[in-house]
């Protein structure tokens, strides 16, 4: 009964303990679990997610860049990181035995190696960057065989351009983390980068890989592709020409060089020179600059010291001025004083506001003007006498234009300045877009009409040449000014096409009647023998243009204007124009310094080799027409666009073999007679005549289709009879004949008559025979050098 | 009063069958923690052993044996103990000062080893705590109420074995056999006002110890340091607060239903020791809220059994012994949980049924067999 008692007592007193330890214990505890499991469980499975994933990103393969032949100008190829998880290495000696491997492989110091394996707290140490494919196996066997996790290879891509610097400014480049620098890269950089992918992994806390690991792949999303509007042909003409033209007058200040279509604004082309290779950014191509380097290097190696630390630091900094001003895209980037080529714009305003008229109103330059007291010169100090509006145009003469431009007045002068959109940026897709320096229109309005007169000749204010571009193409277009553009599409990873840019017109900005007229002068300033722009004529093609020299007004020398711009705005062809080019050689270092000199045979040369590429119809004057005969010149040792200018002066086509500077050979040689049109070979620097091909045979062809076999197999053509274009009217003479080896561009003279005629087959034959028996009088022989 | 009169004829019990119910909860707790030390092993195991059965293959034989140790234990006549208490605990004293001469494992010498054995004699010291007690309480018991035999003598027993487990230093461990001592004077009869004093005063301790932690260190010298790091894990993730971190990682990415059986991340070398002390945190992040709240009750369903034992055994003795020894179980489960979700500060205790240790299983086996034993001693008459 007593222990029954006891026993209650205990019983009570266990239950006490029983539901404490329950209740309050295991309660709290389960409080506590909600707490930790429900309530903040989220956040601590974040902060444990953080050490235990180790997200990899994938980058995703950037888009290329076409020319608008699906030309592929940028590319990316798929490259490899090789980084080190120091955090996963057993010991110092698997870091040693990966150090000796990796170190000659990848061209790695062994030490930076050990230096890096030893920051035992990172997973991720990036030994090299951009290693191909090939490495990245040799890598991975090594890790395969020395059972080594600790080494890891990460997806990247490369950036390549197989033309190298081609285009370089307008494609930029990009940086080693594959971001856009410049250029299209830089301003597509969303459409082309697409959105890297992730590989999410578990990984223990020490070792690399575990047997029943988390992973996850997001697959990266690729970029888009881009097909710019401009031309590698077009490019590369753009650009050999315009490093020519460097190299030939010294220019100082880089040239720029713009081949636009005139009817949507499109960019066929656009060159600084000297770019750079967007493959290395870094590495300078300015020989002026890498000199400039040069100085530098020699004087730290005499320095020492604190003296050497200072030459050292300003060396970099030139470098960097150096690197930056050589990616720059002066085409867009660099306002300039547009000179006499806004000619053109002032021209238009004074057409479309009537207050001139091409023929029958004269101005009287005696070599000068006076505006506000203060004379102005002209550029001809003799004057030109008096002259009517379009002959002001075509002499490019600035008294003529001060008159001009007071004729406009200075509210019509300022509104057209904007209608021809050169008060604002283009808004090309380019990125680092200037905008010009403009006076605003009180200051222009002022009485004593100073700033309008200098205006109206293009000096004293600044445009960016894509500026006078859109200006001009509006001028001879029909008046629309365009916008211009040079991302035509934008593709998907698979080549379907995202988006189309279709021309967009900003305004109409003067009539279509004044667009024509101003064709019909600007063909005249390049077609006319007495024109300006005469040096930038192309046989067979009517090209129009505006010669431009200006002055750098803010780069004064005690009160003297030193620096020059020399420019040529040439456009074709002129009835129906197509296409422009802008060259601009800024600071070019020459006697003569006036653009039409120097500048025009350079548009001349380039619109050469487009106006054919473009498929232009050929369309010869009368004069060009004329069998004429003419001597070629003597261009041998001379400058290309020096010998291009000659040749083109007398009618005479020419075929540039190389990118030389000079003219080493020629074929036919010099005084040798020959039809006009006839296409002069010419070799520079460093090329060779080609081996002797052999003569086709055309006896019996009709004329178009000997001269078609005659010039496709390389050779120049005369044809020599009366009405070879009449019915029945067959070759029965060539000269060398048939299978005869002969030298790029020898003449071969072709007789042709009719058929039914006088020749038979044998007087045919025994004609040939006689004919090969003496030097044929227009066979040449290879010019020397 | 009628409790002054000792009783002389125990009632009269007969060996009935041992409590079926609280044998299935004990295998049940036995398997399921086999399964989670697995689990929670053997990523430690396959990376630092190079084995991933290495933990798993020694608990295994353990568990087996242990419950072969069990079903001998529920065999044998558990009031052989009663004559055996002063001596166990003697024993467990001379074993507490033969650690203190053991080389020291992670700056505590806790553990004897001798050849595959290793124990901590604080496993041995509880259970003999557990039946001096009981046999002191049964010796004195009309005389619980006085100081000298209900506070006195177990003051005196405990004592030397808090200090000398001070001394390894094993302060969870001495937190427990005082816990346990305590339940025991409770159940025995000691007059409640000593634990309501007795309580006012560890309240007032563990405020001085939070508002003042150097207190401790005083005392202890890490003791200190844990409680600044249990105040504030994260002041210190990478070194003391490491493992409590790492817990608390666990646990809350278990969230509802958890990561599923075997999907722990946290096991892979983030959580030091997955497979011992913090092995509950594995069984949260894999078997989430849920999971971990079912365990809990079938640790309650066993407390519960346990204490439904200690009440129905006729034999005073036994009846302490019972409770006793659940309540070893309860306080330790509780305890370890409490630490493992950092409601207490961190100190080594592990979970039983749970935690890796082959030998300690044994014991807790062998300690479930008394109390199987004890469901065996039924009244002839029924209550």
């Amino acid at each position: 009964m007593i222990q029954v008692q006891s026993s209650r007592r205990m019983k009570i007193k266990m239950n006490i303990v029983l539901a404490l330890l329950v209740l309050v214990g295991f309660g709290v505890l389960i409080g506590r679990l909600y707490q930790l499991q429900l309530v903040d469980g989220e956040m601590y499975q974040a902060k444990a997610l953080k050490q235990q994933l180790r997200p990899t990103a994938i980058s995703a393969q950037r888009g290329a860049i076409y020319d608008r032949n699906m030309k592929t100008l940028a590319a990316s190829a798929t490259v490899w990181t090789v980084t080190l998880s120091p955090a996963e290495l057993k010991d110092a000696d698997q870091l040693s035995k990966i150090a000796d491997f990796l170190a000659p492989l990848l061209g790695v110091e062994r030490e930076k190696i050990i230096e890096r394996g030893q920051k035992t707290a990172s997973y991720y140490e990036i030994i090299k960057q951009k290693v191909d494919d090939t490495t990245a196996d040799a890598i991975l066997r090594f890790c395969d065989e020395n059972k080594i996790n600790c080494v890891n290879l990460v997806e990247d891509s490369r950036r390549y351009y197989p033309y190298g610097s081609l285009a370089s400014t307008v494609l930029g480049f990009t940086t080693s983390e594959n971001k856009g620098a410049y250029g299209i890269e830089s301003n597509y950089e969303k459409v082309l980068a697409g959105i890297p992918g992730m590989v999410v992994s578990a990984k223990n806390a020490k070792s690399g890989n575990m047997p029943y690991s988390y992973d996850r792949e997001y697959e990266p999303v690729d970029g888009n592709s881009i097909v710019l509007t401009i031309d590698e042909v077009i490019q590369h003409s753009l650009e050999r020409h315009l490093e020519t033209a460097v190299i030939e007058h010294n220019v100082n200040n880089r040239a720029v060089g713009i081949a636009m279509d005139v009817n949507t604004g499109a960019i066929l082309g656009m060159a600084t020179k000297p770019d750079f290779d967007p493959n290395e950014p870094n590495i300078l191509c300015d020989p002026k600059a890498l000199a400039e380097i040069a100085v530098f290097d020699e004087q730290i190696a005499a320095a020492s010291g604190e003296e050497a630390e200072r030459l050292k630091s300003e060396r970099l900094d030139a470098l960097g001025k150096a690197q930056f001003a050589q990616w720059r895209n002066k085409a867009i980037s660099d306002p300039y004083e547009p000179g006499s080529v806004f000619k053109i714009i002032t021209a238009s305003m004074a057409l479309d506001t009537e207050v001139c008229r091409p023929t029958g109103e004269y101005y009287t330059c005696p070599g000068f003007h006076i505006v506000a007291g203060r004379r102005k010169a002209c550029w001809k100090a003799a004057g030109h006498g008096t002259i009517d509006f379009t002959q002001a145009v075509k002499f490019s003469c600035n008294p003529a234009f001060m008159m001009i431009g007071a004729k406009v007045g200075p509210r019509n002068f300022y509104d057209y300045f904007e209608r021809f959109g050169l008060k604002e940026p283009t808004r090309i897709d380019l990125p680092g877009e200037a905008d010009g320096i403009f006076y605003d229109y009180d200051t222009l309005a002022k009485e004593t009409g100073e700033e309008l007169a200098s205006s109206s000749f293009g000096q004293t204010f600044k445009v960016t040449p894509i500026q006078i571009c859109t200006a001009v193409a509006a001028a001879v277009n029909g008046g629309r000014l365009m916008q211009p553009y040079v991302v035509s599409q934008v593709l998907d990873p698979e080549g379907n096409i995202v988006s189309t840019t279709e021309p967009v017109v900003k305004r109409q900005v003067i009539s279509e009647q004044t667009s024509e007229t101003m064709r019909g002068i600007l063909e005249k300033v390049v077609g006319d023998p007495d024109g300006s722009g005469k040096n930038a004529y192309v046989p067979g093609y009517r090209v129009g243009g505006k010669t431009g020299t200006s002055e750098k007004l803010d780069a004064k020398e005690g009160g003297e204007v030193t620096r020059r711009i020399a420019s040529f705005m040439g456009i074709a062809p002129s009835n129906d124009p197509q296409v422009l080019v802008l060259v601009i050689l800024d600071e070019p270092q020459m006697q003569n310094i006036y653009g039409s000199v120097i500048a025009a045979p350079v548009v001349g040369a380039i619109m050469s080799d487009i106006l054919p590429y473009l498929k232009v119809e050929p369309q010869y004057t009368e004069a060009e027409l004329s069998d004429i005969e003419v001597k070629v010149p003597y261009v041998t040792g001379g400058v290309v666009h020096d010998a291009l200018s000659a040749l083109t002066a007398r009618g005479l086509s020419y075929k540039l073999v190389g990118d030389g500077v000079n003219v080493t050979g020629q074929i036919p040689s010099s005084g040798t007679e020959c039809p006009k049109g006839t296409r002069v070979i010419l070799y520079t620097d460093g090329t060779q005549p080609a081996d002797p091909a052999e003569v086709p045979d055309v006896l019996g062809l009709s004329a178009q289709q000997a001269n078609r076999t005659i010039l496709n197999a390389g050779f120049n053509i005369r044809l020599v009879g009366a009405d070879i274009e009449g019915k029945g009217v067959m070759a029965v003479l060539q000269d060398p004949l048939p299978g005869t080896a002969a030298q790029e561009g020898t003449i071969v003279t072709v007789t042709f008559a009719d058929a039914s005629d006088a020749f038979t087959a044998e007087e045919t034959y025994e004609a040939m025979q006689e004919s090969s028996s003496e030097p044929p009088p227009g066979a040449a022989s290879p010019a020397g050098g | 009063m009628a409790s002054q009169r000792p009783a002389k004829h125990p009632p009269r019990t007969v060996n009935g069958p041992m409590d079926a119910t609280f044998l299935v909860i004990v295998l049940v707790l036995v398997s399921f923690g086999l399964i989670m030390m697995f689990s929670a092993s053997y990523a430690n195991a396959f990376y630092l052993k190079g084995n991933s059965l290495f933990y798993i293959s020694r608990q295994l034989p353990a568990a087996a044996f242990g419950i072969f140790v069990m079903l001998v234990a529920s065999r044998v006549d558990y009031r052989i103990f009663k004559p055996l208490a002063f001596p166990l605990y003697l024993l467990s004293l001379a074993l507490l000062v033969i650690v203190l001469f053991m080389k020291p494992l992670n700056h505590a010498r806790r553990w004897i080893f001798i050849g595959p054995i290793n124990f901590q004699p604080s496993e041995i010291a509880k259970f003999a705590v557990v039946i001096f007690f009981a046999a002191l309480i049964c010796k004195n018991y009309q005389k619980m109420a006085t100081f000298q035999y209900g506070i006195g003598v177990f003051l005196l027993a405990l004592a030397p074995i808090v200090l000398l487990m001070i001394k390894e230093p094993h302060l969870s461990g001495t937190v427990l056999i005082l816990s346990l001592g305590a339940v025991m004077m409770f159940i025995g009869g000691t007059d409640v006002r000593w634990f309501i004093a007795g309580g006012i005063v560890a309240v007032a301790g563990i405020a001085a110890v939070i508002i003042e932690p150097d207190l401790l260190t005083a005392l202890a010298h890490y003791a200190g340091e844990r409680i600044e790091i249990w105040l504030d894990p994260f002041s210190d993730p990478i070194d003391a607060g490491f493992q409590t971190v790492q817990s608390l990682y666990a646990i809350g990415s278990g969230g509802l239903m958890g990561a599923g059986i075997g999907a722990s991340r946290q096991k892979y070398l983030y959580l030091p020791e997955p497979y011992n002390d913090f092995i509950f945190a594995i069984v949260c992040e894999e078997l989430g809220f849920v999971g971990a709240v079912v365990i809990i009750g079938i640790f309650v369903l066993l407390i519960w059994r346990g204490f439904v034992i200690a009440t129905r055994c006729p034999d005073r003795f036994g009846s302490l012994v019972a409770a006793g020894l659940t309540a070893q179980v309860g306080l330790q489960t509780l305890l370890n949980i409490a630490v493992v979700t950092n409601t207490l500060p961190n100190t080594g205790i592990s979970l039983p049924f749970f935690s890796y240790g082959g030998t300690s299983l044994v014991m807790l086996l062998g300690e479930m067999g008394v109390i199987l034993s004890i469901s065996r001693k039924t009244p002839i008459e029924k209550e």
